[in-house]
């Protein structure tokens, strides 16, 4: 035995936790409910296209070689001299936010958005949004 | 009738290790009498990507090494590449890499109070302190846009400035905090049931504990005061007020009750440096660009003071863009397997568990 | 550290991080004296580089004291075709499982030590693997397959040049376009200086 007397306060103290009962959950109920996400937050890619320039300073940075410069369908930047766009690859990015500190026309920009679940794997080669209006 | 010796594999796969790593055991009844830690699990090799990346790419990976508490890596990193290139960082950049450091520190001894409880079954802790821990780490995502993996503490100052608010948000999180630690009091320090397993366990002598390179509460636990932040100040540690909890005893609960002095020490801490934040100065130095940006041809060592204890990073440049050799070397070293494996001679085998979340044993770090 | 001073040469690095370095032979003798007769008697960290270009190891012990105040660096070079050094689990038990660490990182020998099975890699039988000479992305694309998707990557220098060099071509194809669609003139001076006007006038109307 490690004691001599009976230590009262050690056995009745944890009770108090039965007090919790009465406060409210503190549990989100996904998904009805959301959780609201922090400005600044590092989600998906956004770009908005008509600023883009193709120069892939992104796909220089990157540090896992998660980005592809592939050729844009329609063109929308006469200033886009080689006529690529960024797409990353999911698998690969790690989120680092080094491809926006970069780009020189700040149109690559992480968003707020986290939730992806898909079946088919190509689909996580992901093409940034367009955010230009 | 004789009881032969069994051997069993307390891990990789258990839900009374901290991490994933495996102990083997050799029983005689419920006795152990001979104990080997296997690591690898969880290996990423570390090492040899940072060879292969410059410095600004490898400062996005650096934070990976340690899963419960990122930071201390970070600041090793931008203090290794600080001291070889030879860059001073402003007052406000250094006030708020202490903040970081100390948040952090918190959120880490939540998450250790939750482990601790939970090895010997007392699973409501662990609810409540991940609870708030979640409110630290809302914090850090409206300070550095990740949650667990901040990438914010660069070697020049840190990256983003403060948002609007954002002080008086962390000093509601204190008051919140500071209401909240007497509650744990009575369901977790104070508990009979937690006393009665903890005092008399795991004893660490006081004789060999400086010698044999043991740190962090392992030496705070048997009397021994030593604290980085006080021994070797780095950023602003020297101006700040604060002491080193220290209890005798050497055991699991004297262990348990300085992490609990540490909790409220960082919340004193945090409290000074809001109320002393520089209003100016430059949030990062200028640096050259990513493939510009050179190290010379000389080495370094550099320490931070984690939660679980001293943090060591040995780093080398080459004169190129690239990062010739940084070693990396978390407490768990010596704490896994020198100290581990004798103490779990003659234990049983129920406080295996107890004994390895009480040292903070964490195996990415091991193994980066 | 005056003891230290007299006996070898200290250089200071930082405020509180000093320096010395040994020849392999004396390394023995010097571990012994510094651990014993000075102030740095524990033992933090063995760190281990390779230099391939000047075709050694280099060796670091990184020292400190009872009051973790002040670091030692302990600096020997070793050859790099897997040579031994004496070991120091004598000296400190948590040596062990560094030298255990290095010997299956770099290859390197520890006399006196007998516990170098396995840390983290298990059942390899290829160089050990921070050794300069391993080059992980040639181990990578030998043994580990890459999912596809990803092959109308393009090389932006490239692409820019091409689309250069074909709206150049373009340019001069619609010149040549234009002074084809222009009607031969007959060879006069003044006259043809007057009518160019108005036939250049009907091109550009005719487009």
């Amino acid at each position: 035995m490690k004691f001599n007397t009976i230590d009262i306060k050690g056995i009745v103290s944890p009770f108090s936790a039965i007090g919790k009962v009465l406060e409210h959950p503190k549990t989100v109920c996904y998904p009805a409910q959301t959780k609201t996400v922090a400005p600044g937050y590092r989600g998906f890619h956004t770009n908005v296209l008509t600023d883009c320039i193709g120069c892939a300073n992104c796909q220089d940075v990157c540090m896992n070689d998660a980005i592809d410069m592939v050729t844009i369908v329609e063109e929308r930047n006469a200033k886009n001299k080689s006529g690529c766009i960024p797409r990353i690859d999911y698998g690969r990015c790690c989120w680092c936010n080094l491809c926006v500190d970069v780009c020189p026309p700040d149109s690559l920009a992480l968003g707020e958005v986290c939730i992806q679940a898909d079946e088919d794997s190509n689909k996580f080669l992901f093409f940034p949004k367009d955010s230009s209006c | 009738m004789d009881n032969k010796l069994i051997k069993i594999f307390h891990g990789p796969q258990h839900p009374g290790i901290t991490g994933n790593m495996s102990v083997e055991l050799d029983l005689l009844g419920e006795t152990i009498k001979y104990a080997r830690t296997h690591v690898g699990y969880l290996h990423r090799g570390f090492e040899k990507l940072v060879e292969r990346r410059t410095v600004i790419q490898a400062f996005t990976i650096v934070c990976r090494i340690c899963v419960p508490e990122p930071d201390p890596n970070e600041e090793n990193f931008a203090r290794a590449v600080e001291g070889l290139v030879g860059i001073e960082i402003s007052e406000r950049a250094k006030y708020i890499r202490v903040m970081v450091q100390e948040m952090s520190r918190l959120a880490a001894q939540m998450l250790w109070m939750g482990g601790q409880s939970g090895s010997i079954g007392m699973g409501t802790v662990g609810q409540w302190s991940l609870f708030d821990r979640d409110l630290m780490l809302d914090l850090f995502e409206e300070l550095t846009g990740g949650r667990v993996y901040h990438m914010y503490t660069y070697p020049g100052g840190v990256r983003r400035d403060l948002p609007e608010g954002f002080l008086l948000r962390l000093s509601e999180l204190l008051d919140y905090l500071e209401k909240k630690l007497p509650k744990y009091d009575s369901i977790f320090f104070d508990n009979a049931t937690f006393k009665k397993r903890a005092i008399g366990v795991g004893v660490i002598p006081k004789e060999e504990a400086l010698k044999n390179g043991y740190v962090g509460q392992a030496l705070r636990g048997c009397g021994i005061q030593r604290d980085l932040r006080k021994d070797n100040p780095y950023l602003v540690y020297d101006k700040l007020d604060f002491d080193i909890p220290v209890f005798d005893g050497g055991d699991v609960y004297s262990r348990a009750l300085v992490r609990r002095g540490e909790m409220r020490e960082s919340i004193k801490i945090l409290r000074q440096v809001i109320a002393q934040m520089p209003t100016e100065g430059a949030i990062m130095q200028k640096l050259p660009k990513h493939r510009k940006f050179t190290l010379p041809k000389e080495d370094i060592y550099v320490a931070t003071e984690s939660a679980r204890g001293e943090f060591g990073y040995y780093m080398a440049g080459d004169g190129t863009e690239h990062i010739r050799r940084m070693q990396v070397k978390g407490p768990s070293l010596i704490h896994g397997f020198t100290l581990l494996e004798k103490m779990l001679i003659d234990e049983e085998l129920s406080n295996v568990a107890m004994i390895m979340n009480s040292l903070g044993i964490c195996p990415p770090e091991i193994e980066r | 550290m005056k003891n230290l001073q007299k006996t070898y040469e200290v250089t200071q690095k930082a405020e509180r991080l000093f320096e010395v370095t040994v020849p392999q032979t004396q390394f023995w003798e010097a571990m012994l004296y510094i651990s014993t007769q000075t102030e740095f008697n524990t033992l933090s960290q063995i760190a281990c580089t390779d230099w391939i270009e000047e075709e050694h190891f280099l060796l670091i012990y990184i020292l400190t004291n009872d009051a973790r105040d002040q670091n030692l660096m302990l600096k020997v070079t070793l050859g790099r075709e897997y040579e031994s050094m004496p070991s120091v689990t004598t000296l400190f038990p948590q040596a062990e499982v560094m030298e255990r660490d290095l010997h299956e990182m770099y290859g390197i020998g520890f006399e006196g030590n007998e516990t170098l099975y396995d840390f983290v890699l298990e059942q390899w039988n290829d160089l050990p693997p921070l050794r300069r000479e391993f080059d992980t992305l040639a181990f990578v694309h030998e043994h580990f397959a890459f999912k596809g998707g990803r092959e109308d990557n393009k090389d932006v220098k490239v692409e820019q040049k091409r689309r250069r060099e074909e709206a150049k071509k373009q340019k001069a194809l619609e010149a040549e376009k234009e002074e084809a669609e222009k009607p031969k003139e007959p060879e006069t001076d003044t006259k043809e200086t007057q009518d160019k006007k108005p036939d250049t006038k009907e091109a550009e109307d005719g487009q």
